[in-house]
């Protein structure tokens, strides 16, 4: 009815994740971010994530996502027929009850355990609805991926994931004892090849992002660590403090190094020391 | 129009923010029953200052460079005389010495600091969240240190010299709270409560002194209801910065020399040195054997001016219930 030929020009460019969106939209369709907050950035060059506004509705591919609430929020999926997404089990909140679930085949997978359970990435399929929500304060983080793109995740930290992700995930053994009790570490890699897909995470407390110049580093509580590019790469240095009376403590921080992008959460989970 | 707190668009008439709750400005209520809070006549330049914590403000600020707290909130108390600690918007900046300080993020913030040469801060090792690789980290040497544990952990206090940014924040939802130090003064703060200070302000602590034992059985055990110790900081030459992390919303007020207030012992967050403390128990005139047993007491702490004490709004329980009473260091009791 109106003239779509002129509708390109106007587009408004989300400052989160770069998708267009109609120049009328209040929220982005594909993250969530709202369109007419300016960005939060602060003088070190941290990013807040986009505060999502309650109830905003996220697109991907035909199936949406429904943000609830803002403490803890919850996602709540609209799944279309011949949509899916994965996720572990133990973040699940509600679903319809026709929706079918489904476990993932992976290799390796029973190797890793999560608190004494099998760890498991179940599938859920359309047509339906199923909600997902996490055990704390903090924020929804919608990563949208684009094709090509490659992320890694702080384990048991992605909410869900949509179909079209390919799912993984790499041990480090460097952090073996600084992070999990001396299980070794897991981070989950997320890749996305040929068409663009749907990545949600929770963060503990505020979430940030900055991007990592090539050769570029930081230093992070490791507890703080939320998800990086595949291009960032992660090492621990250690501290040795308080050599006298104290007996010493030591203190380790993660050296994240660019190019790409690294994202951290305010309220770090904290690790007990030995 | 737009909230002015959380920045969401608001209908024409909104009274309230949708996004946030955050009242719109037009509709709050007046704060600035224009009290010039204390407005020294001899500075043209500093017309107001910050009812929190007392910074001379700028005429165009939005936020006081002091505390960050936002200025349109400043002054908002209860009829009770309580001053609510005032509200901060995201990526709110204090200045102290020659370094900033930027406050990010609402649930757990972040306290982002741009250390300048010359100036350093220290906390306890847990807090830091995030540095720049070159700026160097250092154990303090504290006397009598090992005498105290932090939350399991030895307390280790590091600090970090400038220049370079360094960046704290704590394991739990709550509210950042900027103390600023000024020259001379000093403020008793609950143990556990403190994030990071600057290198100007002296630290020390003190036993607390307030105690009760109570028995169950064949064990005693020794309650300390705002902790066996408490944390002071003082300031030097120059003004310093003290951060605290607290639970639930902030409210302060000052008392007059002899002035008491009951709180819960657990809600204290920092008071002057000046401030008074002891127990204080109420029950009922009952001859009922159960009304020994402290858990079934009331229980305060009483704070007696002159000087400020602090209260945040969400609190710890203390442990020990339905324990008799065995003893207690000095209290005042209340039949009714």
């Amino acid at each position: 009815m109106s003239t779509p030929v002129a509708e390109p020009l106007e587009r408004l460019q989300c400052q989160w994740c770069q998708s267009l969106n109609p120049k009328s939209a209040l929220a982005c369709r594909s993250c969530g971010a709202p369109l007419d907050v300016r960005n939060l950035v602060s003088e070190s060059g941290w990013r807040e994530a986009p505060r999502i506004r309650d109830m905003t509705e996220i697109h991907f591919s035909n199936s949406t996502c429904q943000v609830e609430g803002e403490i803890v929020p919850v996602a709540e999926i609209n799944l279309s027929p011949g949509d899916a997404i994965f996720f572990e089990h133990h973040v699940m909140l509600w679903k319809d009850e026709t929706v079918p679930l489904t476990l993932m085949a992976l290799s390796g997978g029973f190797k890793r355990a999560f608190a004494g359970m099998p760890f498991l990435i179940s599938v859920a399929t359309g047509p339906g609805r199923i909600a997902f929500s996490r055990d704390a304060t903090g924020e929804l983080v919608v990563l949208p991926l684009h094709p090509g793109m490659e992320v890694d995740v702080r384990e048991h930290a992605f909410l869900l994931s949509s179909h079209q992700i390919q799912y993984s995930f790499v041990r480090i053994e460097g952090l073996a004892n600084i992070l999990f009790g001396g299980q070794g570490m897991y981070m989950d890699r997320f890749v996305t090849a040929g068409s663009p897909g749907l990545l949600v995470l929770h963060g503990y407390g505020n979430v940030f992002e900055r991007v990592l110049k090539p050769g570029e580093s930081i230093m992070l509580e490791p507890g703080a660590f939320l998800y990086k590019d595949s291009s960032v790469t992660m090492d621990v240095e250690f501290q040795k403090l308080g050599a006298g009376f104290f007996g010493g403590t030591t203190m380790s921080l993660a050296r994240m190094t660019g190019p790409g992008r690294v994202g951290i959460q305010s309220m770090y989970v904290h690790h007990k020391t030995e | 129009m737009f909230c002015a707190k959380c920045g969401s668009k608001l209908g024409a008439d909104a009274r309230f923010c949708g996004a946030c709750g955050a009242m719109v400005a037009a509709y709050a209520p007046a704060p600035a029953v224009a009290q010039p809070v204390a407005a020294p006549p001899a500075a043209p330049y500093h017309a107001v200052r910050c009812s929190w914590c007392g910074s001379p403000l700028d005429p165009t600020a939005t936020s006081c460079p002091g505390c960050g707290g936002n200025v349109s909130e400043m002054a908002v108390s209860t009829r009770s005389g309580w001053l609510q600690l005032p509200g901060r918007k995201d990526m709110a900046k204090l200045q102290f010495g020659q370094s900033t300080c930027q406050i990010e993020g609402l649930y757990v913030p972040v306290a982002d600091m741009k250390l300048a040469p010359g100036d350093s801060v220290y906390f306890a090792h847990h807090v830091l969240l995030w540095k720049d690789p070159d700026i160097a980290i250092t154990a303090m040497s504290l006397k009598g240190a090992w005498k105290r544990v932090f939350a399991g952990m030895p307390l280790i206090m590091t600090q970090a010299a400038g220049p370079g940014r360094i960046a704290f924040s704590r394991d739990a939802p709550g509210e950042l709270i900027a103390v600023p130090i000024h020259p001379g003064q000093s403020v008793d703060v609950r143990e556990h409560l403190f994030l990071t200070a600057t290198g100007n302000v002296v630290y020390d602590w003190f036993q607390t002194g307030i105690w009760f034992s109570t028995k169950n059985g064949d064990e005693t055990e020794t309650h300390y209801p705002v902790g066996a110790f408490m944390d002071r900081f003082s300031g030097t030459q120059q003004p310093g910065l003290l951060l605290l992390h607290a639970a639930g919303n902030v409210f302060v007020r000052t008392l007059g020399p002899g002035e008491t207030m009951l709180v819960k012992p657990t809600a204290l967050i920092f008071k002057d040195p000046t401030v008074q403390m002891h127990l204080h128990f109420e029950r009922p005139q009952t001859g009922f054997v159960a009304w020994g047993s402290w858990g079934n007491r009331y229980l305060w702490l009483r704070v007696v001016g002159p000087g400020r004490v602090a209260v945040q709004s969400s609190f710890e329980h203390l442990h020990g219930e339905a324990s008799y009473m065995q003893g207690h260091s000095y209290a005042t009791e209340m039949r009714w």
